[in-house]
């Protein structure tokens, strides 16, 4: 499993794309859970968490299952917790949860690459 | 020795933080807590912190507000977490600091390298976002930096924790990196 993180509108998708080339992308917004456990690669994954949620559909383990299921894919998510805490509930819980599920990826993955300006720095590597 | 940990919400800063405290020793370890359960879903997160910390040997106190009058054992290690509430407490709690906030945590932190072998520091990123401020959120926003550029200013050295990986901005060179990884004589992450 491989990680690419960072803000919004940093070029993280352009960067994943042109680091791997050869994978088919899915996008975050609009796939199901059965496709991502099957997908090569997905682009703004934060945004499949969020539509989870939204669904109410439990989101607790999904990255221990992502890491029994799709060992070897590639996500590219936005970091979304540099902010005041919200307002609004489910936002909290919606920013909380992504950190929490990335801490958890990150951590099983060999690498993570964080995105700022378009450049890439390398942050694991094992 | 100090050290700074901050990052953004859920990043894994607390267990990177806790990890520091249980490598650099079996000292008598204090476990600062800063966050007033106000309501369930602090209560919530007060609970799950301390799960966390349950099994590796710290002692809690509670500090809402006035840090400077805080005691700690001489030679202890002193995980203090996290600053983002100590502020907000000092700031918006009748019985908090108000406008001495930023001198009243700074000489607490002092206050506290005095008395502790090492000092750990927890704090929080929230200054990278679109929306705009104003009022008493846009002065917490500020104090909080303030403190945040105090704290690695006095630290020996300080991480970001992105999604568990800390990403170093301060390095003293006689002090052996720590990783934060876990250690055997510790809970579970």
């Amino acid at each position: 499993m491989e990680m690419i993180i960072g803000g919004a509108f940093q070029g993280k998708a352009s960067y994943a794309e042109k680091m791997y080339p050869g994978i088919r992308w899915k996008k975050g917004a609009e796939l199901s859970a059965e496709e991502l456990f099957c997908a090569e690669g997905v682009l703004g994954f934060h945004e499949f968490i969020r539509r989870e949620m939204q669904a109410e559909r439990d989101t607790e383990n999904l990255a221990e299952e992502l890491i029994r299921r799709n060992p070897g894919i590639i996500l590219v998510s936005d970091e979304v917790g540099y902010g005041v805490v919200p307002v609004d509930a489910f936002d909290r819980a919606y920013r909380e949860r992504v950190g929490r599920i990335c801490t958890e990826l990150a951590a099983f993955s060999q690498k993570v690459t964080r995105v700022i300006c378009g450049a890439g720095m390398v942050i694991k590597d094992v | 020795m100090m050290i700074l940990v901050t990052g953004g919400s859920g990043s894994g800063k607390s267990a990177f933080a806790e990890n520091c405290v249980v490598s650099l020793g079996s000292e008598k370890r204090i476990y600062i807590a800063t966050m007033y359960p106000y309501d369930g879903e602090s209560r919530k997160r007060v609970k799950r912190h301390r799960k966390m910390r349950a099994g590796k040997g710290f002692d809690t106190l509670e500090c809402y507000t006035g840090l400077s009058g805080v005691h700690v054992p001489e030679g202890c290690t002193v995980l203090l977490e996290c600053m983002s509430n100590l502020v907000a407490n000092e700031m918006f709690r009748e019985e908090g600091a108000h406008e001495r906030t930023y001198d009243e945590i700074t000489k607490g932190i002092l206050h506290l390298k005095e008395q502790a072998a090492h000092l750990i520091v927890v704090t929080n990123e929230i200054f990278s976002e679109a929306v705009c401020y104003q009022g008493d959120t846009e002065e917490y926003r500020r104090c909080l930096g303030n403190i945040n550029q105090f704290l690695a200013g006095q630290s020996d050295q300080a991480a970001e924790v992105v999604y568990g990986i800390p990403v170093y901005f301060k390095k003293s060179t006689e002090i052996p990196k720590i990783t934060g990884e876990e250690k055997t004589d510790g809970g579970k992450l």
